[in-house]
């Protein structure tokens, strides 16, 4: 019933404006003939899909996985051990999974709330980091929150896990001081906090301090606001925030480090340098665009995502782009190769440079057809 | 979209000219010609990206594909945070402050728009200001007013505070301070935010509250805390005033509307007697006086009381005193000279100085003018709602209660040859007619907005009438942004109630609308 409805209403609103013509056109937008190729898509489900299914989701998993690292530090504290070590290790690589996905929807809170900063501030400020913890002691969660943002969150947490990198990603418990314990987990503490507000602010109120403030959800689920005036810009958020991501692993994260010839590769540039996780961090940016445009994450149910929308208008394109999103992570997922060479590695081998570019390729594609393709799609869409 | 809504916007968007002889004619509704434009700055308009939080982020359209580089390039350092120096890793980015604001360009202009205004935790009074902030306090000496700026008077520059400067830096590196072992990570004073409210109530019995920042000071470097009260700084002489950051997209396009165009509408007697004046503030400009011209001043354009006259001298002005990284343009530390600068360099081996012994300073020429190209080619976000009925009627309120006055909505762009920040201007930013909705001139705002801290010319109660181009889409940008220049207010009503002086007429008239009039004038605001 309400798909008929719809339909009424759409077709009245082509009459309308056909009638009107050009009533409000302008000096600067001549009129032009008018070729209706718009399409409908009732975006409702997709957008609470997104929304509920994929960010609040996806932040709820950051905040739990936050938590369990936390406890890992703590653990790690009390009994210092090669196995707590490396369960904190891999806690720390579990709770960088959920975060890099998320960097596919970088808005709202998570920037208004200076969250991203907070938790991944790069590059880290070693000079600081040393100073502070060659001359003070009794770290709590509570001064580290005081303290700047390039001496806590990720970067700090995984240099104080990792070590600094150059050779390998093996600290080893031995390498790792009481006081770099005692750092490590007012940092995780502190991280937790922040990806626990961040969750809130999605689910409870967007300002913490003031009761009245609407979940952020909540913006994005009835748009007709401040913030979104309609779920076009919900939709046009969630295509930019794709398109973002995909040009930052593209053109920053790998194209910087990989430089324009192997004897212009910068090593310092790479992305999560002390952990070599960076080719996980690249295919994990991917992965949360395919979240993003599929609306599920990889492996559940299928749900409304970006591709119906996109299909609504054309179903090939719609395939193509849920193609070139697979291929784009299998192009990054194939640079590590049989020898398991980190990315830090692989810049400056002659072999892995062909996958890196092949990579970066696979990427520019996405790109490409999300902004060519998609973008002006918006334009043509019909609410219904 | 309700069918109804659709009907009534068919009747009279269509108007008397598609009326039947047997239907009722109805005059019709002349509106002002920019309430029907969509694309407020020409080709430097943004599409695609203007329903979104995207909307502030959008290259120009037609720079050339040199330029875009460029501007993505200055994109990437937007973002760049700069670390304390040594940093061995990372030597191109190492030098931060000693002392500063914030750490990168984004932290204070969020997705290129503004701050989120910061509020007080439940069960505490106050805040103290950390990363999270995007605003700052200026800070000099009450020195009067002045009228003509000269070499004599320095210009018209003001009086910075001994031992500090005229921006009160509350963030430093670790070690900024002597007492780094209690204070770590604190650089001048800290500086804490409060609020204090009252209401405002319209005829017909509406109330909105609102809300205005203090600021206090506490922990001056200067004097050991127990001394407090004789710090140069909490001396009664010194006056603050808070800069909140803002939006950054279209200034290149504001810089290249011509001098005379802006110059035309000043009235500084108000011989109109109209109740508004509009006054030019002419400003010291660096690059005129990095030059070697001999009369460095330039009529100012940006900054909240129009106190820089380029986006290379604000951005870079920035660069150095907000995040402490000396550029070429600023090659000196925004502490230079002080005692606090002096002892951070005899406690830390004398490495943070500002310039490396080839005389080099921490951002390259390339990264400045990079990251200056960028905050001068960023688009303007287009229109939204343009024919929805509500907004077009608020846009003859908007003329009705003389908004207008002050928000000049219309200029054009120069062309043929043209400079910005002293360097030829892209192709791109010229000849365009673009809306920007300011006269570029300030105005007295009244005793409720005023700072009482001159700034060049402009007295303690005048501000530089804000563009209201993409205003709509502060809150999509961030959703906890506020408006005006201690983000004070957390909405468009609450910044209309907050004008006085010059705009209190305009504030009268628009607390006598009916709430739907209000409405409808709040609606076409938002939707540019």
């Amino acid at each position: 019933m309400q798909l008929k409805k719809s339909l009424v209403a759409i077709s009245l609103s082509a009459i309308i404006l056909s009638a009107c013509g050009g009533g409000s056109s302008t000096e600067s937008e001549p009129e032009t003939p008018v070729v209706d190729n718009s399409f409908s898509f009732n975006a409702s489900e997709m957008i609470t899909n997104l929304t509920n299914d994929v960010i609040v989701s996806g932040y709820m998993s950051l905040s739990t996985q936050a938590q369990a690292f936390h406890l890992t530090t703590l653990t790690l504290l009390n009994n210092p051990s090669a196995e707590n070590l490396a369960a904190s290790q891999q806690a720390w690589r579990d709770v960088r999974t959920p975060w890099e996905q998320g960097e596919a929807h970088i808005f709202g809170p998570v920037d208004a709330l200076s969250i991203d900063p907070h938790l991944d501030t790069w590059p880290l400020n070693t000079s600081d980091l040393q100073a502070l913890l060659a001359s003070q002691s009794g770290f709590t969660a509570q001064q580290v929150k005081a303290f700047n943002d390039d001496v806590q969150g990720f970067h700090t947490m995984e240099f104080l896990l990792f070590g600094d990198g150059l050779t390998d990603n093996e600290k080893t418990i031995d390498e790792m001081t009481a006081l770099e314990r005692e750092y490590l987990v007012a940092c995780a503490e502190v991280f937790s906090e922040y990806a626990q507000a961040l969750a809130d602010a999605w689910t409870v109120a967007y300002d913490a301090n003031d009761s009245n403030s609407p979940a952020y959800k909540e913006l994005l689920l009835s748009a007709n606001n401040d913030v979104y005036a309609s779920e076009l810009g919900v939709i046009e958020e969630l295509i930019n925030g794709m398109i973002g991501i995909i040009d930052e692993v593209g053109n920053g994260k790998i194209a910087e480090p990989f430089g324009t010839n192997i004897n212009t590769t910068d090593t310092s540039l790479v992305e999560s340098q002390y952990s070599w996780n960076s080719l996980a961090d690249f295919s994990d940016n991917i992965q949360g665009v395919q979240n993003v445009y599929r609306g599920e994450f990889a492996g559940a149910a299928d749900k409304q995502g970006i591709i119906d929308f996109v299909g609504a208008a054309d179903s090939a394109l719609a395939s193509k782009i849920d193609s070139q999103i697979s291929d784009a992570i299998t192009a990054i997922n194939a640079i590590a190769g049989d020898n398991n060479l980190p990315f830090r590695q692989a810049i400056n081998d002659a072999d892995a440079r062909i996958k890196i570019q092949a990579a970066i390729d696979a990427l520019s594609l996405v790109q490409t057809s999300f902004e060519a393709d998609v973008l002006p799609l918006l334009t043509k869409w019909q609410s219904s | 979209m309700p069918i109804t809504l659709l009907f009534v916007c068919w009747l009279s968007g269509c108007g008397s000219e598609k009326a039947t002889p047997s239907q009722p004619t109805t005059p019709e509704i002349v509106y002002p010609d920019y309430a029907h434009i969509r694309l407020l700055a020409g080709s430097a308009s943004a599409e695609n990206a203007s329903d979104s939080g995207h909307g502030f982020s959008t290259p120009i359209a037609t720079l050339t594909a040199d330029e875009l580089a460029r501007h993505l390039k200055g994109d990437f350092h937007f973002e760049t945070s700069f670390t304390t120096a040594p940093n061995d890793e990372h030597p191109e980015l190492d030098g931060l402050g000693p002392v500063f604001n914030n750490q990168n360009c984004n932290a204070c202009h969020q997705r290129d728009g503004r701050p989120a205004t910061l509020t007080v935790p439940s069960g505490e009074q106050r805040l103290l200001l950390g990363s999270n902030a995007g605003i700052f306090l200026r800070i000099s000496l009450d020195d009067g007013d002045c009228h003509q700026a000269s070499a004599e008077n320095n210009y018209c520059q003001n009086t910075p505070v001994p031992g500090f400067g005229t921006q009160l830096f509350h963030r430093g590196v670790l070690q900024a301070r002597d007492d780094w072992q209690e204070m770590p990570f604190i650089g001048q004073a800290n500086v804490l935010l409060s609020y204090d409210y009252h209401s405002v109530t319209y005829r017909d019995g509406e109330t909105v509250t609102l809300k205005k920042p203090v600021f206090s000071i506490e922990a001056p470097y200067d004097v050991s805390t127990k001394n407090s009260q004789n710090s140069a700084l909490l001396a009664s002489n010194v006056r603050y005033s808070p800069r909140n950051g803002m939006p950054i997209f279209g200034l290149g396009l504001l810089e290249l509307i011509a001098e005379n165009d802006i110059l035309a509408l000043v009235d500084e007697d108000d011989a109109d007697q109209d109740g508004i004046s509009g006054r030019a503030n002419w400003v010291f400009d660096a690059v005129k006086a990095q030059a070697g011209e001999i009369l460095p001043l330039s009529l100012g354009r940006f900054g909240w009381k129009a106190s820089t006259p380029s986006v290379r001298v604000q951005s870079l002005g920035a660069l150095r005193g907000d995040m402490g990284i000396t550029n070429p343009l600023f090659p000196e530390e925004s502490i230079a000279n002080t005692a606090m600068h002096e002892s951070y360099l005899a406690r830390t081996g004398f490495i943070d100085t500002g310039v490396d012994q080839f005389g080099a300073t921490e951002a390259s020429a390339s990264f400045a003018d990079d990251v200056v190209f960028y905050a001068e080619t960023l688009a303007v976000p287009a229109r939204r709602n343009i024919n929805n009925e509500q907004v077009l009627s608020g846009a003859l309120l908007f003329e009705q209660v003389n908004c207008t006055g002050c928000h000049t909505p219309k200029f054009t762009t120069v062309s043929g040859e043209a400079f910005i920040g002293g360097r030829p201007a892209p192709e791109a930013l010229k000849n365009q007619t673009i809306y920007p909705f300011s006269d570029m001139l300030l105005h007295d705002m009244g005793s409720d907005l005023a700072d009482n801290r001159r700034d060049f010319m402009a007295t303690g109660r005048e501000w530089k009438t804000r563009p209201l181009w993409g205003i709509g889409l502060t809150k999509t940008v961030n959703p906890s942004a506020g408006f005006l220049h201690d983000g004070r207010a957390e909405t468009i009503e609450e910044a209309i109630l907050w004008h006085g002086g010059e705009a209190q007429n305009s504030k009268a008239d628009f607390m006598a609308l009916s709430k739907t009039e209000r409405t409808a004038l709040i609606s076409f605001v938002m939707s540019l």
